[in-house]
């Protein structure tokens, strides 16, 4: 497959599908999107392909890739949802960087005028790629779902709401904003070596019951992470912190886990 | 014959947002083995973009609240042409469905003794949403994955094996449902990853699909929202109702381009945001409806003392319904008074300190900050109309959440009916709870007393194949698919938007017969694996379906209401309440006919003083109501 181009000063490229040529926004700069692709059907390895777009200061890398997708090459594959940083779908390796596609403003993107901007986009890494950018995110679900992430309670349940003061409340308010959309599991070197270390969505996850004020399955949580596979094995390179997408102070949640556990012991 | 995987469970639900693992729940925990099938991956559904809260009235922040109120604001909200029956179950078990979610795990927000707090919102008495900041309904769909996760730990406890009672299929989409007579006998579509078909025979359907936002241009919707559950029940036969009533948010993003349309919470307004145009003046006021006159202040001291006493003032319109909020802020616009880049202005920073803004709208200072680049701790929000709810879908029965296809439920926003011509901000979390519940039992009770099971016929299934990969086949059209959507939307957009007019409905109804021409010249490449041109080209069939029923139905209805402003028709009319505007299929298209909604029970109606009702229903509807009684 060629290089799709479209620029501003001709009205067509030659990838063009269907009877209108792409729109080109006035204003907008070329910027030239490299994609891994991989096919499963055709490749054996993955590809790099790379796309002229018109780029918009405005614009964020998700309206990019949808305007590969709308008219360059139809076939490329990336998940995405809501579109504003929710639902934690579009996680990519954008310039190395995990980040959301939906969440990068190409005005911090763009190269100073007169220079290319070349941005690099792969899928997170980490996780069986099945295709482009798409990853098997089901090893990623299996950790978080072996934590317990749920209500544990003993006894009879409330028939209205539990009493919980605001203080409690705000105690594990940080990690309640996860997303799951895994970009501080795939920047884990430790996560990269070996993927049967539960990562630090899983403890983040932990976390949140853990310091629940209503919740009664702290030791058996604590219990599944003091495990090898479990909180351990983080090394405090803060690269799950650097990459959230929610600013979760994921490190230090970790760190709190990690002091539960010896506080237990002593 | 085609090559299919075949699985087989009591009930499937189609869709994971909060309707949809609300019925997985129930079907489960009568002890039914249930499937879920969504679109995108399990936790990411549309539902997780709900910001504002669930309306209940638990009477946590004002003791005055009752179901009572709540089922009064929502006929208001409405326009009292929902229908009275579930409008009354909402309002009956909006409180339990929040406590027992709160019981799963849910993290809410808590008033000072510790209970769950309530926020005000458009519409409502009282304050009456609970809320977890402003990411609610992340945090709902969060609640009940965890709760299937640990109903699925339970099952292995049991079966030893996680999925025995429970299975999600994410990354597949259901193409369409098959028969068996007159009841559902199975549903088909396909794995996204692999374009692999699959079949699911089973007795009940449970549609939790959502919305059709996708149809228009600038909307707060997700790409998922292209009227699934809307189409299939179309073409299984069953009925659609109140499809002319579309929301429009009133404070969507305006600006810049790329994020047009992103909602922004009415909680900017419930924690005392106002609307000013670009003279400074707090516009709302000039916009208080006849019938609203009694509940909305007048002037700005009222309204900002009602804060703080609510009991002594009236509320501020600022917090009038969604429907008046965006007309409003329309005709601002189109009077020149707007924002530079065509909305009109938002401020929270001169009303409340910069910290408390960060505390109780994080995510819309998120937002702002880092796609608009706008601190909306020191400046207003920009912020106009965009597409956000249908209040129209699938007709079903209250209780029961069935529709007139045996064995066909619907819940949450593709079904129809509970909020009339205009839902109330945090009616469609309760809303997915309540009757999220009620199709899980209703389908469950459905399959418990039946007496054999409906079998697919397998010519059923090849002609499902058949029509699936369709679009692989050259056509000499050569249409891509998403240009024939991008013209679909711009056309929903600007012939059947936020104001409409007969020329402009009958003009949309026409490009859209245009666009399914064309649409069955789409042709696809490649092959059926992770293939997103092929995924859109079975989505559009959806949308242009539905936005038949949205611009015929529209046509029909001669009248303003709630989510449908005539421009021509500018009044509403007393003799329409009444009526429902039922979309069936009828060949490859769509019939509209009118049918009467049954009278509201005496009890409900007693709720409401004469002169009030006298403002919506014609005389005649009336002759029951006590107070004429008297006065006879």
């Amino acid at each position: 497959m060629s290089t799709a181009v479209s620029d501003n000063d001709t009205s067509s490229g030659p990838q063009q599908a269907g009877p209108k040529p792409p729109p080109v926004p006035e204003g907008s700069r070329t910027v030239t999107l490299k994609i891994q692709r991989f096919n499963p059907e055709f490749d054996e390895e993955p590809r790099w392909e790379s796309y002229d777009v018109p780029a918009l200061s405005t614009d964020r890398l998700l309206n990019l890739l949808h305007y590969v997708k709308w008219y360059l090459d139809g076939t490329l594959a990336f998940r995405r949802s809501c579109a504003h940083g929710v639902c934690g779908s579009d996680a990519m390796q954008i310039n190395g960087v995990n980040r959301l596609a939906c969440k990068v403003l190409m005005k911090d993107m763009l190269a100073p005028q007169g220079k290319p901007t070349v941005i690099t986009i792969a899928p997170i890494k980490g996780l069986p790629v099945q295709k482009d950018l798409y990853v098997d995110m089901e090893p990623f679900f299996e950790a978080f779902k072996a934590i317990k992430p749920y209500l544990i309670t003993y006894g009879n349940e409330p028939s209205k709401e539990r009493i919980q003061s605001p203080a409690d409340r705000e105690r594990f308010d940080d990690t309640t904003k996860c997303i799951l959309c895994a970009c501080c599991t795939t920047s884990c070197p430790v996560y990269w070596a070996d993927g049967s270390y539960f990562g630090p969505a899983a403890i983040v996850n932990a976390h949140r019951f853990i310091f629940d004020s209503r919740d009664q399955g702290a030791e058996e949580r604590l219990d599944i992470l003091n495990d090898a596979e479990g909180v351990w094995r983080c090394r405090t390179t803060f690269n799950c912190t650097d990459a959230c997408p929610r600013g979760i102070q994921v490190t230090k949640a970790i760190q709190e886990v990690k002091r539960a556990l010896l506080f237990k012991r002593v | 014959m085609t090559e299919v995987e075949r699985h087989s469970y009591d009930v499937v639900v189609i869709g994971a947002g909060g309707a949809g693992l609300r019925a997985v729940i129930e079907a489960r925990q009568r002890g039914l083995s249930v499937a879920v099938v969504c679109k995108s991956l399990f936790g990411k559904a549309h539902t997780v973009m709900a910001e504002g809260g669930c309306a209940a009235s638990m009477g946590n922040s004002n003791p005055n609240d009752n179901w009572q109120v709540h089922f009064r604001d929502t006929m208001r909200g409405g326009k009292f042409l929902n229908n009275w029956r579930m409008a009354e179950l909402h309002a009956k078990e909006a409180p339990e469905r929040v406590w027992e979610l709160e019981t799963y795990g849910a993290l809410f927000d808590r008033t000072a003794d510790g209970r769950i707090s309530q926020r005000n919102f458009g519409g409502h008495t009282y304050p009456r949403l609970a809320h977890v900041g402003d990411r609610t309904g992340l945090e709902l769909i969060r609640t009940m994955q965890q709760k299937i996760v640990s109903l699925q730990q339970e099952d292995y406890a049991e079966h030893g094996d996680y999925e025995a009672k429970i299975k999600v299929f994410a990354e597949c989409t259901i193409t369409e449902l098959l028969k068996d007579g007159n009841a559902i006998a199975g549903a088909f579509g396909y794995w996204r990853e692999s374009g692999r078909f699959i079949l699911f025979e089973t007795p009940a359907v449970v549609l939790a699909t959502g919305g059709i936002g996708k149809s228009f241009k600038v909307t707060s919707n997700s790409w998922e929202y292209t009227g699934d559950g809307h189409a299939l029940a179309l073409r299984a036969g069953a009925k659609l109702i109140n499809m002319e009533f579309v929301q429009f948010h009133p404070t969507g993003m305006v600006w810049p381009p790329s994020v047009k349309g992103i909602l922004v919470t009415e909680g900017v307004r419930g924690d005392g945001g106002v609307l000013k145009n670009a003279e400074g003046k707090r516009f709302m006021f000039d916009y208080i409806p006849e019938v609203f006159k009694d509940q909305y202040a007048d002037n700005e001291e009222e309204a900002d003392r009602w804060y703080d006493n609510p009991d002594g003032n009236r509320r501020t319109p600022d917090l009038l319904p969604r429907d008046e909020v965006a007309r409003a802020i329309n005709s601002e616009v189109k009077a020149g008074r707007g924002s530079p880049h065509g909305g009109v202005f938002l401020d929270i920073a001169s009303r409340l300190p910069k910290e408390e803004i960060k505390k109780r709208l994080p995510s819309m200072h998120h937002q702002f900050k880092e796609l608009a680049d706008v601190d909306i701790t020191g400046e207003p929000m920009e912020v106009g109309p965009t597409c956000h709810y249908v209040m129209g879908g699938i007709e079903v029965d209250p209780d029961t959440a069935s529709s007139d296809v045996a064995g066909l439920f619907a819940a949450g926003e593709c079904a129809g009916g509970m909020h009339g011509s205009n839902r109330l901000g945090g009616n469609s979390l309760s809303d997915l709870l309540v009757f999220g519940r009620r199709a899980g039992l209703g389908a469950a009770n459905y399959v418990i007393e039946l007496a054999s099971w409906p079998s697919v016929a397998p010519s059923d299934v090849d002609t499902a194949a058949a029509e699936a990969v369709e679009c692989f086949e050259p056509k000499e059209g050569n249409e891509n698919p998403y240009t024939v959507h991008a013209e679909l939307q711009d056309s929903m957009n600007g012939l059947v938007g936020i104001i409409r007019k007969a020329e402009e409905m009958r003009a949309a109804a026409a490009k859209v017969e245009e666009f399914k021409q064309r649409a069955k010249q789409a042709t696809v490449e490649g092959h059926r694996q992770f293939n997103p041109g092929w995924h859109l080209a079975l989505d559009l069939r959806n949308m242009l379906l539905v936005s038949e029923c949205v611009a015929k139905a529209a046509l029909l209805r001669e009248e303003s209401r709630g989510g449908h402003t005539r421009d021509d028709h500018p009044g509403m009319v007393a003799d329409w309440r009444n009526k429902l505007l039922v979309c069936a299929i009828d060949g490859d298209g769509v019939r509209v006919t009118e049918q009467e909604q049954p009278p509201m029970r005496q009890d409900l109606l007693e709720l409401f003083e004469l002169g009030e009702l006298e403002k919506y229903y014609t005389s005649g509807e009336l002759t029951e109501h006590p107070e004429r009684k008297e006065s006879i």
